[in-house]
């Protein structure tokens, strides 16, 4: 966990920025009807969700997301409660040191926020900044005091923001993010969930599972900053579509992180890696704490690498549907987070004790190169039509 | 309530430390094992289950009993939590944490002991360092790696080595090679006027010279200690509370006070409504700040899993 999380809380290749940033464009894995999948949805939201998998409970929540963004276009104007946010100095300087916060635990991904408008800038900060401190609960140095009953207080504090009444100053600002742009508290809460589950468990029997720890930790981000990036008016592709990217996008960045840092979270104990696919391969828990890179190995990372590039191109699709002055940040930390697969693949896969890093050269000659993908606008009527299947 | 008087009879005689310490120690194992504080805990459950809204059931995995009822995070109504206590019995619980404490690091003090003795004797793979109790001391010299009483000691070798090196080279090395070879010898008046500097500077008395030289030298040596000194102790600090372990409370915006919610109460006449009354901030009764929940309230960044220190890569 203590890896995994790293990025999304403190990502050195600007993968919260990268999942944060909601991308447009088609489906994940499996290939449905959005009408069969709205009333499968509708249904089994009153049914036991037994048998289904992860990805088709991921991607009822993210047809929730979508709906619920229409609704709120209906309902912004409801007052927010201004009991913490009357003081305007208190509320500046909180969205101050939500900045020094981000600028001191992810330096790059705070230069990718650099690149937003200055407004957007503050909301991500804001929503970073709580990400973070959720993180550290379970992962930072007070992780032992943490029981189950301080994670539902936690939640309550976040129910309570988002009604307005806001704890602390950290709170406060993102009780003013949250009542400037139509977020929801879903993918909060998701992600609690998912704190929830990283203090139980260890490893994961099959992809299914380390699908859904990836949308507990990472989709949700991309799901929360979706209505802060803003899609495109021009956008002809559906809210679900561009939800469904960001979430790709964060699974992606997730994948990326697990991929990097198998080595150091193997030193902690943990496997992030589907045990199923491991027995397939020929491999063990034994092989990983072990360290050595054998061809077992590298064809076990190559089928790995290529399914976190299939999500990246899921994502893709998405980034053009966004709004003009935030496709260029997105398009950045996508771009760069890719990179650390090909320099995973640079060091002969051993991400046991090799650090797969991209150079600062690197990463400077990314930002045309995504300024320019940036120039690319939303897809046509038609080209939307068709890829909408 | 028995139990409990009972305890804060105990907690009297061991701060004036008249028992001896291992048979405080039992008296403390025996009524941990009771629990006794508990009593003090179950009449303010209520407020607990209410603030909680816990929709789990399950216990906490540290298996404390006298910690189950307690959490770590704050919320708005968490302060009440010790309302029902008098103010009596708020003191006696707070000597007898107190006490607690004391003892906890007399026990840990004791392990340490015993854990040195047994990690002597044992062949251990890793070689762990502890590091993480007592952090090594970073040199207020900038550039310099952690001091430890070795490392200073190699400093004032190095130091004094330094200062006789340049007393002997200024005081009889460097006279001597002009003497004898004369090498050197440039008189100030020709060096100022090698370097095309203005004249005045050549009349400069030696005595004046050598002195604002070795001024200048200290006191932006100490300048530049003391920069690195504050920058180091900065990044000691949580980042979050910026050192002082609280944050500003959100619903009084930090002033202590809000307005009462209470709800209108209308009579007959038309005049105003509501004259807006304020009443202490239930979230920080009127402390206008509250608890921060990463450094929790120590103001200290910790070692975390993300440290240098212990993180491999970077």
């Amino acid at each position: 966990m203590s890896g995994v999380l790293l990025w999304v809380v403190c990502p050195k290749g600007n993968a919260a920025a990268a999942s944060l940033l909601g991308l447009g464009g088609g489906k994940l894995g499996r290939q449905q009807r959005p009408g069969r999948v709205r009333v499968a949805a509708m249904s089994s939201a009153v049914a036991n969700p037994v048998a289904r998998t992860s990805e088709e409970r991921v991607y009822e929540v993210v047809l929730k997301q979508a709906a619920l963004v229409r609704e709120q276009r209906k309902e912004r104007e409801k007052a927010a409660g201004t009991d913490g946010l009357s003081n305007w100095d208190l509320l500046n300087e909180a969205y101050d040191r939500c900045g020094e916060v981000c600028a001191e635990y992810a330096k790059t991904f705070y230069l990718g926020t650099l690149l937003m408008t200055p407004e957007r800038r503050r909301a991500v900060w804001a929503i970073y900044v709580w990400c973070r401190r959720t993180d550290e609960l379970v992962d930072g140095p007070n992780a032992s005091h943490i029981t189950p009953k301080a994670l539902d207080r936690w939640e309550q504090r976040l129910n309570d923001l988002f009604e307005g009444r806001p704890y602390d100053m950290y709170d406060a600002a993102l009780a003013h993010t949250v009542s400037k742009y139509p977020v929801d508290i879903q993918p909060f809460k998701d992600m609690i969930e998912g704190m929830r589950l990283d203090l139980k468990k260890s490893r994961y029997k099959n992809f299914d599972e380390l699908y859904l720890y990836c949308y507990y930790v990472a989709g949700t981000v991309g799901l929360m900053s979706v209505p802060v990036m803003g899609i495109a008016p021009e956008s002809k592709a559906s809210t679900e579509s561009v939800y469904n990217a960001a979430l790709a996008l964060g699974i992606a960045n997730q994948l990326t992180n697990i991929l990097r840092d198998v080595g150091e979270d193997a030193r902690r104990g943990r496997i992030y890696l589907p045990q199923d696919e491991l027995v397939q391969a020929g491999l063990s828990d034994e092989d990983i704490f072990r360290g050595q890179v054998t061809d077992k190995w590298r064809s076990f990372m190559k089928d790995q690498i290529k399914r976190a590039r299939m999500f990246f191109d899921e994502a893709e699709k998405g980034v053009v549907e966004l709004n003009a002055a935030s496709r260029w940040p997105v398009w950045a930390s996508l771009l760069l987070y890719k990179q650390i697969l090909d320099a995973i693949e640079a060091n002969d896969y051993n991400n046991f004790t090799r650090r797969a890093y991209v150079g600062k050269t690197k990463k400077l000659v990314s930002l045309p190169i995504a300024y320019g993908r940036a120039l690319v606008g939303p897809t046509s009527t038609k080209v939307a039509e068709l890829t909408r299947i | 309530m028995t139990v409990f008087s009972l305890y804060s009879q105990i907690s009297s005689p061991l701060s004036s430390s008249k028992l001896d310490p291992p048979k405080a120690l039992v008296l403390f194992a025996s009524s941990n094992g009771r629990t006794p504080l508990r009593l003090g805990f179950s009449r303010t459950a209520p407020p607990f289950r209410v603030s909680c809204s816990s929709s789990s059931s399950s216990d906490d995995p540290s298996g404390d009993n006298l910690r189950s009822n307690f959490c770590i995070i704050e919320g708005p109504e968490t302060v009440q939590d010790f309302m029902q206590m008098q103010l009596q019995e708020i003191q006696d619980n707070i000597r007898s944490r107190r006490n607690k404490i004391f003892l906890l690091m007399e026990e840990v003090r004791r392990l340490r002991v015993q854990q040195r003795i047994k990690s002597a004797e044992g062949i251990d793979a890793f070689g762990e360092v502890d590091s993480n109790e007592m952090p090594d001391i970073p040199s207020s010299i900038p550039f310099l790696p952690h001091m430890t009483q070795k490392t200073l000691k190699q400093l004032y070798f190095t130091s004094l080595s330094f200062i006789a090196g340049i007393i002997i080279f200024g005081g009889l090395v460097a006279p001597t090679l002009e003497l004898k070879l004369g090498l050197g010898g440039t008189s100030y008046e020709d060096f100022i006027h090698n370097m095309h500097l203005p004249v005045q500077l050549s009349q400069v008395d030696p005595i004046v010279a050598s002195f604002s030289g070795g001024a200048v030298g200290v006191i932006s040596a100490l300048m530049l200690i003391e920069a690195n000194n504050v920058d180091q102790q900065g990044k000691k600090r949580c980042k979050y509370c910026h050192g002082t372990g609280y944050l500003a409370c959100a619903r009084c915006s930090a002033s202590g006070e809000c307005l009462s919610v209470d709800p209108i109460v209308t009579d007959a006449t038309d005049g105003p409504l509501r004259v807006p009354t304020t009443q202490r901030c239930p979230n920080c009764s009127g402390a206008g700040k509250v608890m921060c929940p990463t450094c929790l309230c120590t103001g200290m960044l910790m070692a975390s899993e993300h440290d240098p220190r212990i993180d491999p890569f970077d």
